[in-house]
């Protein structure tokens, strides 16, 4: 528990620093004792998980954070084996159902039915249902999706669901509507560098307000990227100084990189090299869409107004087409070849129109 | 006569009462033409039809035809041929459109553009029958083809688009993807033929690989031979009923020609032209010559074995020289045509058979390796037993039939000849079978053995060995020479490797059997018929004998391009293939596309790249492996020496790999199969986009492979690394984040700058933060490992080995703890491990271990061995005499009590003996480790 990240998380909605309103919501939520299914969403380091655990600890106490992690085994009709992990306390069960592959709705249908049948020992005491917390819903398939539907109204007695995802637009209308959505947004900058200056107080540390600043800034919001930044800035220098330079996750300085080789030179000796760094990004569990979103953020930077659109564009038409495949690189490269020959033709006709 | 019933039913009748008429008709028409063969009856008539057809057409065109009867029977009465008239039947489309053209009330017109495609359609078949050549002045482009052309073209033709409906006349709206809606006027297009050349303009490239023109030419040619051949049978059957009504006048002498010519029929139809025209004789055989004398060559070194010493016993006679050994050539490089004759010329063994028993032919199918067998074993007087694919191959039988046909010789029969084993298509036979070949070949060698050894009991057995040797030539076929299988068998056998045939041979032959056959063919057209099958020559006389059995008595070079039979579905090597579509062909198979699409005479590109397309089509259909030839296309195209300064090419390519990709994708996703058939065009799509005249140089695509187990092995470290994280952290960490946000600077973060000096030595503050540094090392489940390198070193390693999961080539590299520290670090998270494994230990079972943590607190510190030496050294205090004897060493305590523990040995020894060791004096504390004073003792 010595990670920052790890140490200082708020346990309670009160204790929660930031999206105050929210939480108190959420409170009353679980005091008014009508608890529903709950979606929530937002983007990664906004503090789902922890809202989540938070909120449960509302419903039951201290006792769900008695975390255990238990080995399942669930056999599909086709007598295939899906072993799966899953986090438990005596409350609460908590699976990410996407690791279990393709066989993803075996793994929510058994898994939720298991824990609906069993009912509370001491309903009096207790509350009369339990939570299964699904995580990366939106990496389920379109068919585990479908069987949720079902088991969540059917099992409505006895458990709830919390859905955890970072974006609803892959969760299908039928869940989404049976679901009370919850977004969770990135904390401000200035929310950031308050938790920054807190955690270091508590440490004992003092934190400049500048760098605080940059941190937050170069953290993109995210908090838990903002808190391991700041550690890894304490261990490279204290005394902390504002100009310290603060280190990046690698893969984003090679996407960076990537972008700017894109950008000096196009031709199809230089493709080969992109295509190179691609693969050396998807070999690093770095997930195509990431890529394509980082590499078009790094792009539009150099781009004129007009081309700007254009691109976006591109962009778009390649992302569907990857998430409708299945072979990344492809739809990476194709994406990356029609941004060269936009961008080439681009500064020819630039070019050709400052010599004429 | 029923089938006819069912498929024409109402014209039965006028067919039947006009019959007569038509065939005089037809008649005159085959009198009016000049027609060089009596046999050409049936081909004569429809190409009558057409000129009647063409000249009839201006009157059909005033005919009211809303019922087909109707046209029939007024057409009928102007007396045109019936068969011409059946043939405008399936024309319906076309004449109903004639009528809404000139008045326009009897039919509604078409209101949606669906119909007009086919209308054209309809009209370029018509078009095309009658004019071939298309003239220029149509080249008009009405607002009808504005619908099939691309926007460019629609741009073009601006003058036809309207933005408000047109006041008269009818039009079709448009609505394009912006969402604005336009007019579009119809116009009825005047001249059929303009449909035509304006689809040759805009599908040069065509997809079919014979032009819908030529592919409607025959459909409706073979329409007509259907109806005349109807016609004939209903002329037949009416005058038998004639004669029949009339007395038995000439009954019999047609029944009996007919019955004779069914005969001749039935016979010609049930032999195969290639077992009719086999060769028969060792002259007459294709093969290339140098084969042939070298198998017979090899064959008549049987002889002695055979023919010599048919009477006397099995045992040869030892003292034997032949006189075959001459002098070879000393040359030192032998060609391969020299080391196959010194094969040839190579002395026999001891039973004087060849050095090789067996001869091994392989080259591709269709060659004559069989039918050469056969000849040159019936020349060489033997017997031919043959056994192939098609008898049943398991290894006791393989042995029974090889033991019959090596041993035994028919007695029934004139021809007491010696049987020779031919075993084609050994390359698919089961490698036990092969076993058992080879067993048989090598037998020699046990009976030599054996009567040294021979003893009583297993006599019988030997005997039964010692017959069998092989006496009798075999000679195996396959195809393919590298089959596992065949790989003991090939060190074996005279290897005898068959080129391809000449093909001015090939041609001399098939034009002989053709004309024996009277089918008129040219020599261009056999030309391109064996470069089509590649020289096989059983494929051409299919071919012949197929095209010949569907009424063709003539050949030419498009009926031969354009047939589907002959073309092999042999496998290439992926890399040829990958050759061929990265390389622009030779000019020779050009020739044959630009033959072949003579016919249409602006194709331009057209004609050399859809004869190309089609090469890379069919390559790519028969190879299959769809999945390697993409991947080796997309590792290889941008190697390619490409000349494309836009990229569009490569923008082009590349969207082709991912239309192949979603294709794959729905594929197997939805086990949509029939997808698969549109896989191929990706390898001709890329062999137009980057076909070069260099050579390419090709690598095997494995980028792909090693992406796929690199990213296996990083999702593995992962994995490994969240799997023995405690819960509370695991619940917010998923691989995910992990390799996106946490890991990179979790790795930073546990390299703190740590002091070079003893542990011990740290400040609080410093202490503190080793202390956090393993607490979070275990918290992520991350010990340092020592590693050897191959050079000899040490280091010491993440464990599992995160590192590379997230660090890139080429970024600037993070700092990283020294040996020194990281050892220190293993060995503090050794520690920790240890002391919370007992903590947990001691939380289990608190109560029966009461007295233990006591002696074990007081053990723990006396874990470090400085606490062990200081405790030694208050036991007993020896102060240290290094004298000049100081390594010498008093043996006895140590040999005299080898029971006692080490410890207690320990302690005896540093009480018994004057030798003391102290450390840390004067030394430097860079190197410690632990020294017992036994070692030293």
């Amino acid at each position: 528990m010595s990670l920052w990240v790890d140490k200082y998380r708020p346990t309670s909605l009160g204790k929660l620093d930031y999206h105050k309103e929210q939480a108190n919501q959420l409170k009353n939520l679980v005091q008014c004792g009508d608890f529903p299914h709950l979606l929530v969403y937002g983007p990664s380091g906004a503090g789902k998980k922890t809202r989540i655990m938070c909120l449960l600890r509302e419903l039951y106490g201290p006792g769900v954070e008695k975390l255990r992690i238990e080995h399942q085994s669930i056999t599909a009709p086709s007598k295939k084996k899906i072993e799966i992990n899953t986090i438990a306390s005596n409350y609460h069960l908590e699976v990410n159902p996407s690791d279990a592959g393709t066989g993803d709705r075996v793994v929510v249908q058994e898994l939720i039915k298991t824990v609906a049948q069993s009912q509370q020992i001491q309903s009096s005491t207790q509350r009369e249902f339990k939570v299964v917390l699904l995580t990366e819903v939106d990496q389920l398939t379109k068919d585990a999706q479908h069987a949720l539907r079902r088991t969540m109204e059917k099992y409505m007695a006895t458990c709830r669901l919390i859905l955890c995802c970072n974006s609803t637009s892959k969760v299908i209308a039928p869940i989404r509507s049976r679901c009370l959505a919850v977004r969770v947004p990135l904390p401000s900058v200035e929310e950031v560098r308050t938790v920054l200056t807190n955690v270091c107080r508590k440490e004992g540390l003092s934190l400049p307000g500048e760098l605080a600043k940059q941190i937050a800034d170069k953290s993109g919001r995210n908090l838990r990227k903002a808190l391991l930044m700041c550690e890894a800035c304490r261990v490279q220098q204290y005394p902390f100084s504002a100009d310290q330079d603060i280190s990046e996750t690698d893969w984003e300085v090679y996407l960076r990189e990537t972008a700017n080789a894109i950008v000096s030179q196009q031709s199809p000796q230089r493709l080969l090299e992109v295509r190179g760094r691609l693969y050396e990004l998807l070999t690093h569990c770095i997930p195509a869409e990431i890529i394509i979103k980082g590499l078009v953020s790094e792009l539009l930077s150099n781009c004129d107004g007009h081309l700007k659109a254009e691109v976006a564009q591109m962009a778009a038409h390649y992302e569907h087409r990857l998430q409708l495949g299945s072979k990344a690189i492809y739809h990476l490269e194709a994406f990356v070849a029609k941004f060269m020959a936009v961008y080439k033709k681009f500064m020819e006709d630039g070019l050709d129109g400052m010599m004429f | 006569m029923d089938e006819y019933d069912e498929m024409y039913g109402i014209e039965d009748d006028f067919e039947s009462q006009f019959a007569d008429e038509l065939e005089v008709l037809a008649e005159i028409d085959t009198d009016s033409r000049p027609l060089p063969k009596k046999s050409e009856r049936r081909t004569r008539v429809p190409t009558s039809f057409e000129e009647a057809l063409a000249s009839g057409d201006s009157v059909l065109r005033t005919q009211p035809a809303s019922l087909p009867v109707s046209a029939f029977t007024v057409l009928s009465f102007l007396h045109f041929p019936a068969p011409k008239a059946k043939r405008q039947r399936q024309d319906v489309v076309k004449k109903l459109k004639f009528d809404s053209a000139d008045d326009g009330k009897e039919i509604t017109p078409p209101s949606s553009p669906e119909e007009y495609p086919s209308e054209i359609r309809s009209q370029n078949s018509h078009g095309d029958s009658r004019t071939p050549a298309v003239t220029p002045g149509a080249l008009d482009i009405s607002g009808l083809e504005v619908l099939q052309a691309s926007p460019q073209r629609a741009v073009r033709a601006a003058q036809h688009i309207l933005h408000r409906p047109p006041p008269v006349g009818d039009f079709i709206s448009v609505t394009g993807s912006s969402g604005d809606r336009v007019y579009l006027a119809k116009r009825e297009d005047e001249d059929a033929s303009d449909g035509l050349a304006f689809r040759r303009s805009q599908y040069s490239l065509g997809l079919l690989s014979v032009p819908i023109e030529v592919l409607k030419e025959q459909v409706a040619e073979r329409r007509h031979q259907q109806l005349v051949e109807e016609s004939q049978r209903l002329t037949k059957m009416l005058n038998s009923q004639v004669d029949q009504e009339f007395g038995e006048m000439d009954s019999e002498e047609p029944a009996e020609g007919k019955g004779a010519q069914d005969e001749g029929g039935k016979d010609a139809a049930s032999r195969l032209w290639v077992d009719k025209y086999s060769p028969a004789h060792y002259t007459e055989l294709l093969s290339d010559d140098f084969t042939n004398r070298c198998l017979l060559k090899w064959l008549k070194l049987w002889d002695m074995v055979v023919f010599g010493r048919e009477k006397s016993t099995q045992k040869p006679r030892p003292t034997h020289t032949d006189s075959r050994t001459q002098d070879q050539q000393t040359s030192r490089f032998k060609t391969k045509t020299q080391m196959t004759e010194e094969i040839l010329e190579a002395e026999l063994d001891q039973y004087h058979r060849p050095k090789y028993k067996v001869a091994l032919l392989s080259g591709p199918p269709g060659l004559g390796k069989t039918t050469l067998a056969h000849v040159i074993a019936r020349h060489a007087g033997y017997n031919v037993v043959e056994m192939n694919a098609s008898d049943d191959r398991s290894a006791e039988l393989f042995q029974k039939r090889i033991d019959t046909a090596t041993q035994m010789k028919s007695v029934l029969g004139a021809n007491e000849r010696p049987n020779c084993l031919v075993i084609d298509e050994i390359d698919g036979a089961p490698s036990a079978a092969i076993n058992v070949l080879l067993a048989i070949m090598n037998r020699k060698e046990t009976r030599d053995t054996e009567p040294v050894a021979g003893g009583g009991i297993s006599s019988a057995l030997k005997k039964k060995k010692k017959e069998s040797i092989l006496m009798r030539p075999i000679i195996c076929i396959c195809n393919d020479l590298y089959v596992p299988a065949l790989r003991q068998l090939r060190q074996q056998a005279f290897l005898l490797s068959f080129p391809l045939t000449q093909p001015s041979r090939l041609v001399q032959r098939l034009v002989e059997i053709s004309r024996c056959q009277g089918m008129r063919v040219d020599t261009g057209a056999l030309m391109a018929l064996c470069e089509k099958t590649e020289n096989d020559i059983r494929s051409c006389i299919n071919t012949l004998q197929f095209l010949h059995g569907r009424g063709q008595r003539q050949l030419d070079q498009r009926t031969v391009q354009s047939v589907q039979v002959g073309l092999k579905d042999q496998n290439k090597g992926l890399f040829s293939i990958w050759q061929e579509i990265f390389q622009l062909p030779r000019t020779k198979r050009k020739r044959v596309g630009d033959d072949l699409f003579a016919v249409v005479p602006d194709g331009g590109l057209g004609s050399a790249g859809a004869q190309r397309l089609q090469h890379i089509l069919h390559l790519a259909t028969s190879c299959g492996e769809h999945e390697k030839l993409t991947n080796g296309l997309y590792d290889n195209f941008l190697s390619m020496k490409l000349k494309d300064s836009s990229l569009q090419a490569v923008c082009m390519a590349l969207d082709w790999l991912a239309f192949s990709d979603l294709l794959g994708e729905a594929v197997m996703h939805n086990q949509n199969f029939s997808l698969l058939r549109y896989l191929p065009f990706l390898p001709g799509a890329f062999h137009l986009l980057f076909a070069a005249t260099s050579v390419p140089r090709i690598n095997y695509p494995n980028s792909h492979y090693e992406a796929v187990t690199r990213m296996q092995q990083t999702r593995n470290a992962l994995v490994a690394m969240l799997a023995e994280v405690p819960p509370s952290i695991r619940s917010r960490v998923g691989p995910r984040s992990l390799s996106l946000e946490v890991l990179s600077l979790l790795l930073e973060v546990v390299c703190p700058k740590l002091r070079p000096v003893n542990p011990q030595l740290y400040s609080t503050r410093e202490k503190q933060q080793l202390v956090e540094l393993i607490d979070t090392m275990m918290c992520y489940n991350l010990t340092y490992r020592q590693d050897r390198t191959p050079e000899g070193q040490y280091r010491y390693l993440l464990e599992p080995n995160v590192e590379d999961a997230v660090r890139f080539p080429g970024v600037p590299p993070r700092r990283q703890l020294t040996y020194q520290a990281k050892q220190m670090i293993a060995r503090e998270l050794e520690l920790e491990k240890m002391r919370r494994a007992e903590a947990v230990l001691l939380a289990r079972n608190p109560l029966p271990t009461k007295a233990d943590p006591k002696s074990r607190e007081k053990r723990l510190p006396m874990e470090n061995h400085r606490q062990r030496l200081e405790t030694i050294l208050k036991q007993n205090v020896v102060e240290s005499k290094v004298g000049a004897a100081g390594w010498r060493v008093t043996p006895s305590a140590a040999e005299g009590e080898k029971t006692m523990t080490a410890e207690q040995l320990m302690g005896k020894a540093v009480g018994n003996s004057d030798v003391w060791f102290r450390f840390n004096e004067g030394v430097s504390n860079a190197v410690r480790r632990n020294v017992y004073i036994k070692d030293l003792l």
